[in-house]
This record gives structure tokens, sequence and C-alpha cells, in this order.
């Protein structure tokens, strides 16, 4: 199971990379995920660290969303589905709370950009307008996130025309700024940069290390390159399975699974 | 193979396209037809009496539909205020909340109390209001054009929620959102401008039927005041006049039949219109 080449603080891979924080912002522990009858996710246990960024890759089909969406409680919105084991957020497990104050700490932002069919302001707006801020406060907190979203340059003066007429890219940076518009204590990412031409995937990356130090940010990502340029550590997975989880580096250097060195070398998935 | 395609082919290509062209043209030319010959055959009574004045008593020439006029616009937004609320809180129901099955149960329903003639709608409208209340009214008609607006207004609502992508709903619910909230600022607002034409489309197809009015609202030859005495409407009235052995009566049906035809008309073009220019923002 251990490659005789690993030296051995990374040999257990399914477990945390050195302890170097004391308490992980996200722990899970055992989690089993059900389709239906089918089993999507197997024992999966995870510490997701504050502040950093944490790249989960894999094959198609491997379980890597479905784990990420079971953070933020949004594999609820499925009908017939069911999952097992302890998801704890700061310690605190995230099935004791309300939904939409899960929700509210860990955001997302998906595959397929989705603004809203409303203006770009409307749209930032929504989640702070959902969380109760009224007022003058608004137009204050909409224009810090489009300016962490490295947006505010590009639509300041057609903040009140429609999200749709933004390009791929530019809407895909308006879900970050509405996510981080109610200042997420952990941002999920499903593969953001998948429908992007690379110059719109470079600005999303680089946007991503500049608001790491505000919140901790989870991607999943088909692109390895993408995985090895943000994350500071990295899982794969593979048939529902955690393979191994541990520093980027390590992971694409220096795997202690063949899967997993099968898979960053290229010669499946 | 190619190339050689044999006479009989090629003139069983060339009588179908002729066949199907010309079920087509017929197709657009009724109503081409139609409106001309409405407007032909009533033209010379529409003025603005007709438009202003109530109608004159038997023997005297002139008057016009006024009271059916306006009697048609309360009778219409009473069935709107009445069908569209009902039908649109079903829809989003089954299509929001729901499970499958029911939601297929429901439906099912839909489609039969779609399938009700409207008279016996109006019977039922007849038998709830005009008996107990002892006297034909606005209200009664009102609400028998309503209870007619209700599956349609079930099912534009169900499916037109239903085209709304799901990935919306989840960036809203992403974002802390409860789903009656999502369902109400992000997923109704998306689908506004296909709901609104939908219920104007709905309106128009309940605004010419007679039937169900001919014993609930019955028919006024004056200005009727409120909502419990008999009301007149422009159905109403063509069909009392048509009937009627009075040659300027029978002309001023036809100018009735012209201006109700150009009503459902124009809500028909304006729904569309609302639906060709929001579509494209709805999507994306």
């Amino acid at each position: 199971m251990i490659s005789d080449s690993q030296p051995p603080p990374a040999q257990s891979s399914a477990e945390q990379p050195a302890a170097t924080v004391a308490l992980p912002k996200i722990h899970a522990k055992d989690v089993n995920f059900f389709y239906g009858n089918v089993q999507a996710l197997h024992n999966i246990s995870m510490d997701i660290y504050a502040n950093k960024v944490t790249a989960f890759i894999g094959p198609s089909g491997c379980g890597k969303s479905t784990f990420l969406r079971t953070f933020n409680r949004m594999n609820e919105a499925i009908r017939n589905t069911r999952v097992q084991g302890e998801l704890l957020l700061n310690g605190q497990s995230l099935f004791s709370m309300d939904v939409t104050s899960v929700r509210r700490r860990i955001g997302m932002v998906f595959q397929k950009s989705n603004p809203f069919p409303k203006t770009i302001f409307d749209n930032v707006a929504y989640g702070l307008r959902v969380n109760g801020v009224k007022g003058s406060m608004i137009k204050d907190e909409v224009e810090k996130s489009l300016r962490r979203a490295a947006l505010w340059n590009e639509v300041k003066d057609t903040l009140h025309k429609p999200a749709s007429a933004l390009s791929g890219g530019q809407q895909q940076r308006l879900c970050i700024a509405r996510a981080l518009a109610v200042e997420p204590e952990v941002l999920l990412l499903d593969e953001p940069c998948s429908a992007l031409d690379p110059i719109a995937t470079l600005k999303i990356e680089e946007l991503l290390f500049q608001i790491k130090d505000i919140t901790t940010i989870v991607i999943v990502t088909h692109n390895m390159q993408q995985a090895a340029r943000v994350a500071d550590y990295t899982g794969f997975f593979f048939m529902g399975k955690l393979i191994e989880f541990d520093d980027t580096r390590v992971v694409f250097q220096n795997p202690s699974k063949p899967e997993t060195e099968d898979y960053v070398t290229g010669r499946f998935g | 193979m190619t190339g050689n395609i044999s006479l009989t082919r090629r003139v069983t290509n060339v009588f179908m396209l002729g066949l199907t062209g010309l079920a087509t043209l017929l197709v657009v030319s009724i109503l081409f037809f139609v409106l001309g010959y409405l407007l032909w055959m009533g033209g010379s009574s529409l003025s603005i009496q007709f438009f202003t004045q109530i109608p004159k008593p038997t023997g005297e020439t002139g008057g016009g539909m006024a009271n059916a006029i306006v009697g048609s616009g309360k009778i219409l937004l009473l069935a709107s205020l009445i069908g569209v609320p009902i039908g649109f809180l079903a829809g989003v129901y089954l299509a929001e909340y729901s499970g499958r099955t029911f939601a297929f149960f429901v439906r099912y329903v839909t489609d039969l109390l779609n399938g009700v003639p409207s008279i016996v709608i109006g019977l039922v409208a007849y038998t709830l209001v005009v008996k107990p209340m002892l006297h034909f009214s606005a209200l009664a008609g009102g609400i028998a054009l309503g209870i007619m607006m209700i599956p349609i207004a079930v099912r534009t609502t169900e499916e037109f929620l239903r085209s709304i992508p799901n990935s919306l709903r989840e960036g809203a619910m992403a974002l802390g959102a409860t789903k009656a909230r999502t369902i109400f600022t992000v997923v109704v607002p998306a689908a506004m401008s296909g709901l609104t034409s939908g219920m104007m489309l709905n309106l128009a197809r309940v605004a010419g039927e007679t039937a169900p009015l001919l014993f609930t609202a019955l028919g006024n030859m004056f200005w009727s005041q409120g909502w419990m005495q008999p009301t007149a409407t422009l159905p109403v009235m063509i069909y009392t006049y048509a009937i009627s052995p009075y040659d300027d009566w029978h002309q001023q049906a036809w100018a009735a039949g012209f201006v109700l035809l150009a009503l459902v008309l124009t809500i028909n073009v304006t729904a569309r219109l609302i639906i060709s220019r929001g579509g494209s923002s709805a999507r994306r």
C-alpha cells in the first residue's frame, strides 16, 4: 500500500497533512454518501485548513463534487439522497446548524456561472438582503465585494445593467463577488473555470490568492495544472474514495499511491 | 441511387408541397377573412357612439355598447383576480414543492377541468352564486370565467417555472436563501415575462366565452352598478343582437364582434411581444 520511496511522515495519505494548525476549519470523518442505493462516497475523512486553498482532483464521477456539496449541505436539494458521517465547521456539527446559516457561512461558486437575471448590483446585494442587511450598508458592501473579486473597475459604471451583459469570465467573477458579499468563512468552488478561456481562468486564479486571507477555499478542478498552481493541499479522489490527501507538492511530485501517480502523470483520467 | 428520382416520386413530392401549402394558406386567410368580414358588415356601426352610448330602446336607431364593453372589462378583471392567483400558487406548488406522483395526479385533474364544457362551468356558477343570491350578477359571471382560467394558469405557471434552470435555485440557496425566498425572489422573477404573457393569453381565451355568462351575468340593456347586478358583456350582447329581428341590431352585433376580436387579438399580440422581449434576458 505504501510505496517504498515514500518518507514516513506522509505515509497514511488519507489522514491530514502535518499538523500545523490547531483546529481545522472543516473536519470530515467517515463521510458516506448515497444517491438512492448507489454509494457515491466511501468513508472519506479529511481536514480543511483555514486560509488555505484545498483542491480536489480526480476523474469525472469520482465523487469530488459530491463531497464538496456535502460541506454546504447542497446535496439535500436532491431527492432521495442521504449522507452519513461527521462534518464539523469549527468543531460544530454542520447538521446541528440551520441549513441557511450553514450556507451563509460556507459559500459556493458553481461550475457554470449562474448570475440571477437581475442587475449586477442586485446580484451582489442578493445575499446581503437575504441575510438582513439593509439600506446604505448594502451599497458599500457591494462595492467592497466587487473590488475583492477584481471586477469593480470593469463594472462600476454599469452596476444597474443586467448581469447577463457581462462576459463569461466576468459573470463567474460576479458570482464570486456575490458569494464573498456575505463574508463566508469557507468558499467552495465547483470547477469554476471549466467554461472559461485561459485569460479569464488566470484572473480567477489570481483572485483566489488575494482572497485567501479572508476566507478558506476549497476548489474542485478537472485541471491538474490549476490545482498545482493554486492549491496548498490537494486531495485525489477515485471511485468515491479519497485516495491521497497531502501537500500539493507531494501529491504532484512524489505521490504515495500508484493511482495518484497514474492520474497526475496523465496515464488515465 | 442519387440524382435519378423517379417521376412518380417527384410528382408526389410536388403534390404534397402544394397540398400542405394550400392548407397553410387557408389557415392564415381564415383570420383575415373573419376580420375583414366583421369590419365590412359592422363597420358602419363603428362610431364614437358605439363606444360611448348604451343601447337605444327597440325601434330607435343608433346607440352603442359602452355598457357591454365596460361590463366585459369588469367581469374579465374579476375572473383574473380569481383565476390568476389560485392557478399561479397551485402552479408554484406543482413546479417547486410537490413530488412527482402527486404532480402527475394534479396535472391530470387540471387537464380534465380544462376539458369541462364552458356551459357546465356556467351551471356550477349558477348553482353556487346565482341561486343563493336570487339574482344574476357580474360576480357570478366573474366566478364562472375565473374557474375557467384556473387550469391554464396552473399549467402555464408550472411550465414556465420548470423552464428556469436549477442552477439559479442553487445559486440563491447557496447564499442562505430559504426555498420560499428563492422561489419568489429569483425563480418567479426570472419567469416573469413568460408568466405575464401566459396569463394574458389565458385571459384572451376566456374573453370570448358566451355560454357561461348567459345565466350568470345574464346581460343588461343599461349600465349596471357595482358587482351584484345583471351585467352586459360583449359576447352575450352579440348573441342577443344577432338573434333579434332588427337589421340595425344585426349591424351592431357585427360591430361588437369586430371589437371583441380586436380586443382578443390585441391581448394576444401584446403577450407575444412580452414573451419575445423578456425571453432573451431571462435566459441570459
